[in-house]
């Protein structure tokens, strides 16, 4: 166990080194931290709830920088390993599959997470020169959003055992984007009358992820509290989610020829 | 106990295809491939390319799964990860994480097999100095040679002290220097009691170190044994060079000699024979008004039982 969880460090460590040489992940970043910055632009067009037009503004952005950063290099993240050749000497090792994507997974997740920290800066930063109040409900509603990302990556890292980069961030996003709409969709189901309709999109909801767990950002911007047990519940869902989702990743990228 | 040399590779009636087109069509890679390497020897796998070689030796290293037959190292399948820590690979051309340098990739595949991390860094300066890359060992991959890229390969794939070492073209990229220094290495690898799988092209490196062969050639093993065997074997045991044949005569010789081999034409041909048909070719060109310049004896190379064995696999069954 030891040892695995070693080698698990080793290739995380090495993903983590990877990633933050990437442009695209700085591009992001800095468009990321531009679109923060401009929420006060877009708050001065307003004479009401200047406050929270800026911190709406920057919490979307957060989320979709943060997802960007998430679906674009996570989608090369297995793809790229194996198209550059560099897996074979890395397989060659006693290292398995499953654990070589836990450790992919695991450093572009700790890099995501590195660049959150990044853009809550910024975002707070922002907020303190504009006067809009900083609570804890704002860290709650970020380390939620860090949760999303950590399912994401696990996804991104599913579809890059599959498929191409490009497939996979197509793939990847669009999951996130249904994965934002899936509670609605159920809900939406539950009151058709038709038999069938209620059973396909539980169906669907009990498969497609639910990112609305992780979405705090009215409570946070509103100074609405965020309880404890919903804090609770979307940290073992992001576990749950991610470890089933990355079981069948392995189990499928276990059988595929590296040729 | 027996004297028989303990088999660390065996390979077993191993079929591969591989899925073409969408997935429909199988193009049968692989077609009944059984080899042995044995312990402490240097085993060349030789073959054209295209003839199977980086498929055999990527079902060895559980990067390939066999669609049919068995594939074991030190008597356990392939797919048995304990296996990868008695083994070193060195991919063809193989490609790193060139952002690292050299110290740092060498860190990396140490701590992925398992080095104790009291031994690590002495064991990096020790291969580092091994291939020749103590002086570049802070420098990032991405301003390295091939060769360099070439040392490199070499000294991940003997980072963990691995009992059996699979090279896939080991010389590429390298030049005459380099190529001899990791000749060198790979007879110090036999000296230390290890098993050396080697893919390779240039059969003259196989000749000079190689203690067996197996020539694969369309997905087949045509030939296996020991080198010199092979060798011994060889079809052409004379050559004869005459002069002042007129084109009747080497017609006459082509019919008469269907083994000979004939090169060149018009005042100056030579002929490459089985040593027994010596005596009455020479006899034979002296009838027909030619003369005999020379009559040497010729050893077979390895790239004539090669080239042999080629040839008899694209004949037409």
């Amino acid at each position: 166990m030891t040892k695995s969880l070693s080698r698990i460090h080793a290739v995380a460590a090495n993903t983590f080194r990877e990633a933050i040489r990437n442009k695209l992940l700085y591009m992001l970043l800095g468009f990321s931290i531009g679109l923060i910055g401009a929420g006060v632009l877009l708050a001065s067009l307003s004479y009401v709830q200047v406050s929270e037009i800026l911190q709406d503004v920057g919490m979307a952005a957060i989320r979709l920088f943060g997802a960007g950063i998430a679906i674009f290099i996570g989608a090369g993240l297995v793809h790229n390993e194996v198209d550059r050749r560099t897996i074979y000497t890395i397989l060659s090792k006693p290292v398995s599959r499953g654990e070589f994507l836990v450790g992919k997974w695991a450093g572009l997740t700790v890099t995501v997470w590195l660049q959150l920290l990044l853009m809550a800066a910024a975002f707070v930063a922002v907020s303190k020169v504009s006067g809009a109040p900083v609570r804890v409900e704002h860290g709650a509603a970020i380390a939620l959003v860090g949760l999303e990302l950590m399912v994401l990556i696990a996804i991104a890292t599913f579809f890059s055992c599959v498929t191409t980069p490009m497939l996979a961030s197509f793939y990847t996003f669009g999951l996130w984007l249904i994965g934002h709409l899936s509670r609605d969709l159920y809900v939406l189901g539950q009151q058709s009358e038709q038999a069938s309709i209620p059973r396909v999109t539980g169906w669907l909801y009990a498969v497609l992820p639910d990112f609305e767990v992780f979405n705090k950002t009215l409570e946070a911007v509103y100074g609405l509290p965020i309880r404890g047990d919903e804090v609770g519940f979307a940290v073992l869902y992001a576990s749950g989610y991610s470890v089933v989702t990355l079981v069948i990743a392995s189990a499928i990228f276990a059988r595929r020829d590296l040729k | 106990m027996s004297g028989e040399p303990r088999e660390v590779v065996r390979v077993a009636d191993l079929v591969k295809d591989f899925r073409v087109g969408f997935g429909i069509r199988r193009q049968r890679i692989l077609t009944d491939v059984s080899f042995t390497a044995h312990e402490g020897e240097i085993f060349g796998f030789i073959g054209p390319n295209g003839a199977g070689k980086t498929t055999t030796l990527k079902v060895l290293m559980g990067l390939v799964r066999p669609t049919a037959g068995s594939a074991s190292i030190l008597g356990r399948d392939v797919s048995d990860p304990e296996v990868r820590r008695q083994i070193g690979f060195l991919p063809e051309n193989p490609y790193f994480h060139v952002f690292l340098t050299a110290r740092e990739i060498l860190d990396f595949y140490a701590r992925l097999s398992g080095v104790e991390a009291r031994r690590r860094a002495d064991r990096i300066e020790e291969l580092l100095g091994l291939v020749h890359l103590s002086h570049a060992a802070d420098l990032r991959l991405k301003s390295f040679s091939k060769g360099m890229l070439q040392r490199v390969g070499v000294a991940q794939a003997l980072i963990h002290d691995p009992s059996v070492v699979f090279l896939d073209e080991p010389m590429s990229g390298l030049d005459p220097i380099g190529r001899r220094e990791i000749r060198e290495l790979i007879l110090g690898l036999r000296r230390a009691g290890k098993t050396v799988f080697m893919n390779t092209h240039i059969l003259s490196d196989v000749e000079m170190i190689c203690d067996r062969v197996a020539i694969i050639v369309k997905g087949s093993i045509r030939r296996e044994g020991r080198v010199d065997a092979l060798v011994g074997e060889g079809r052409f045991g004379a050559k004869v060079v005459v002069e002042g044949l007129a084109a009747d005569a080497v017609e006459s010789i082509e019919t008469r000699f269907p083994d000979a081999r004939l090169l060149g034409c018009g005042e100056h041909v030579e002929i490459e024979l089985p040593q027994k048909e010596v005596e009455e070719m020479l006899a034979l060109v002296l009838r027909s008004g030619g003369s005999v310049v020379s009559v040497a004896r010729m050893h077979a190379s390895l790239e004539d039982v090669f080239l042999d064995a080629v040839r008899r696999a694209e004949e037409p069954r």
